[in-house]
């Protein structure tokens, strides 16, 4: 299935729009992956879009993330699912090679990253729970104080969409941690796939990191 | 019989193939429309441009009905018949290319960085691009956390913050994603239907913005004419 040939080939969109045995030019798994894709980003933007409903038909909304910890751990951690991102391309750069050893080490970077990821977020979560008393129909006293005329819905909003999306990350570490401990089996399809989830991850926290963080910076 | 080692479809020549034997006589009388029919790319790129066309009469009506053409409600109508129209339009104007009738920019990859480095498995790009890659979305989440200090107007701020955010996802989704290296009929099949989903979704705003404006108990409320 090599698509070199097709890359180079100026008159390349008539026969790619011509059908054919394989009209993608992709095995089933990595399409299955692409339309979960699709599907789970429609998923994330209703989410995102009805927090954003919620905020824009509210007087107001609390912006309570100050400097420390918060911005600066919310962006750590976008640094963190970025590099990962750079190292799953790694990954599936050296599965390509055949190199299977060096597929396992960039897989076992990216889960750290996510792994750091996690920590972070749920430390974060600690924080705001623990810390603010923040419950996801109502706003910490401290809040509602300084936010008279904001909606109770804060909690729900991050703890749905964060919460969310913290799932998925779990989910592809384990999924990267079975690829990573199968390497020597799994084909370089499957690789490719895990990587294809991974990034989609990184990217739905390229929407979520500016609109439930940056959007709630606390002015000081 | 074709040997099975040949490709067997032809886009739109499938309907001309029909085994006419035995019925040829009955069939006959609809020559004309089996003429039409056997065109079938022609048929419903036809009738796509008719969408297409209707999507751009609605989006006229509407500008032109509506009062104040620069609202919320009117802007919305007008983009969504538009994008509509646009989403008709791309497959007869594929189907022009095709047949020579339409010079478009090549979608084809340009020579250059992306093909320097191929492996074994057909696997474009080299570290130094994702590092780059790498580099440029780092620097525009820098640059957005920094606006996040910047004393802007909360729309002004949304809208650079989500166009930032495209940038970012464009550039994962074409490198990383390596969609950029896939065959064009996965790209049109998979980013035009979640671009259509998501713009659907938008059809909220207006209703959110106008709650927020009927609420006339809050402070500073202002009496705008839908808020009697």
């Amino acid at each position: 299935m090599s698509t070199e040939a097709h890359a180079v080939d100026q008159s390349t969109l008539a026969a790619d729009w011509g059908g054919g045995t394989f009209p993608y030019h992709v095995g089933h798994k990595k399409l299955g992956m692409w339309l979960f894709i699709v599907s789970d980003a429609m998923t994330f933007s209703a989410l995102l879009i009805g927090y954003s409903y919620v905020r824009a038909s509210s007087d107001e909304w609390p912006a309570p993330f100050h400097f420390y910890p918060s911005v600066v751990f919310s962006t750590v951690m976008t640094l963190c699912l970025l590099a990962s991102s750079f190292t799953m391309v790694m990954a599936v750069g050296a599965s390509a090679r055949r190199d299977k050893r060096a597929a396992r080490r960039w897989i076992m970077l990216t889960m750290l990253g996510g792994l750091t990821f996690l920590v972070l977020h749920l430390y974060e979560w600690y924080h705001l729970i623990h810390d603010y008393g923040l419950k996801p129909f109502s706003l910490p006293a401290e809040w509602a104080r300084e936010w008279p005329n904001a909606p109770p819905l804060f909690g729900a909003c991050f703890f749905t969409i964060t919460g969310l999306h913290m799932f998925h990350v779990l989910t592809g570490v384990i999924y990267l941690g079975w690829i990573a401990f199968k390497i020597r089996r799994v084909r370089h399809e499957d690789v490719e796939v895990s990587g294809l989830y991974w990034h989609f991850v990184d990217l739905v926290w390229m929407f979520v990191f500016p609109l439930i963080y940056l959007m709630s910076v606390y002015a000081e | 019989m074709r040997p099975f080692d040949q490709p067997v479809v032809e886009a739109g020549r499938v309907g001309g193939e029909l085994p006419s034997s035995g019925s040829g006589g009955r069939l006959r009388a609809f020559a004309p429309l089996r003429r039409l029919t056997a065109d079938t790319d022609l048929l419903l790129n036809g009738l796509c441009v008719l969408f297409a066309v209707g999507f751009i009469a609605l989006a006229v009506r509407s500008a032109a009905m509506s009062g104040a053409f620069i609202s919320t409600d009117s802007l919305f109508m007008t983009a969504v018949c538009l994008m509509l129209a646009g989403v008709f339009m791309v497959s007869p104007a594929l189907m022009l290319w095709e047949r020579g009738l339409l010079k478009m920019p090549s979608f084809a990859i340009p020579e250059g960085e992306a093909l320097i480095d191929e492996g074994p498995i057909h696997f474009e790009g080299s570290m130094r691009l994702f590092l780059n890659v790498l580099g440029g979305l780092l620097v525009l989440t820098v640059i957005e956390v920094a606006l996040a200090y910047f004393q802007v107007p909360l729309y002004i701020m949304l809208t650079i913050l989500i166009g930032l955010s495209l940038i970012k996802a464009a550039l994962i989704v074409a490198y990383f994603m390596h969609l950029r290296f896939e065959r064009m009929s996965l790209v049109l099949t998979l980013i035009p239907i979640l671009v259509v989903c998501i713009c659907l979704l938008f059809i909220f705003f207006p209703d959110s913005t106008r709650s927020l404006n009927l609420r006339t108990t809050r402070a500073g409320a202002v009496a705008t004419p839908e808020a009697r």
